[in-house]
């Protein structure tokens, strides 16, 4: 379960409505307690992803071993990434299975014209095969 | 011995620690010590052909290893080594 509070959560869906109709992304940092994961820090970053970012989205590297330098000096960890699909529903898609990366929760943030419309949490497996949907809790209001 | 930091999710494979030290001269040296000592995260980081996976990047302080001499990179025991994945997407 994978539980985000108010204000990492209004920045994901600033951010995912600022960058419509392109895709955002950005990492969430919080605590973990074995299966049950807090985000209390929401952080945009950079898409750049070559072309068109309609539809697609990357990561820097350097800026995800920043973000894991900036959880360990505040004492968090590095929870999660999360993106926008815009004008499409919150799922996992192939390009999203094969690009992912195992250790990570990937909250996706469906933005339906221009607005937020729903999201999900998914874990894709090791062999990037697979994903498994999570339990999101966000506030509601 | 060097440094190597470890990802949160990782952590539950090498006694839940942050950071892990390990010896040898280069980086493939460094983290074949790490995953002798920790078995079980070497299926995380390794791909079954024994190469690392291909969501793994490994930096040697702030340089990504891609762009120095990959995994025959030298290492020292000041230098800190980072797991970091590449991570894309679109719907």
């Amino acid at each position: 379960m994978i539980d985000i509070s108010s204000t990492p959560w209004q920045t994901m869906v600033a951010h995912a409505e600022a960058t419509y109709p392109n895709e955002c992304c950005g990492v969430m940092l919080g605590s973990i307690d074995g299966d049950s994961k807090s985000v209390t820090i929401a952080t945009p970053l950079e898409n750049v992803s070559a072309g068109s970012q309609t539809a697609r989205y990357q990561l820097r590297p350097e800026d995800l071993l920043h973000a894991d330098r900036e959880a360990r000096r505040l004492k968090l960890d590095l929870i999660g990434i999360y993106h926008s699909h815009p004008d499409c529903d919150a799922y996992f898609s192939e390009t999203d299975l094969k690009n992912s990366c195992p250790w990570y929760s990937f909250v996706v943030l469906s933005v339906q014209n221009g607005k937020f419309h729903h999201a999900n949490s998914w874990l894709p497996n090791a062999e990037q095969t697979a994903s498994e949907k999570e339990e999101l809790i966000w506030p509601k209001s | 011995m060097a440094k190597v930091l470890i990802p949160t999710p990782l952590r539950q494979y090498v006694d839940k620690k942050d950071v892990v030290e390990a010896s040898g001269a280069s980086v493939a040296e460094v983290l074949t010590g790490v995953v002798t000592a920790h078995p079980s995260l070497k299926k995380q980081i390794y791909s079954d052909e024994g190469k690392l996976r291909s969501f793994v990047n490994v930096y040697v302080n702030d340089e990504d290893i891609r762009y120095l001499d990959k995994e025959k990179t030298a290492v020292t025991d000041a230098d800190t080594l980072s797991i970091v994945p590449s991570i894309a997407g679109g719907r």
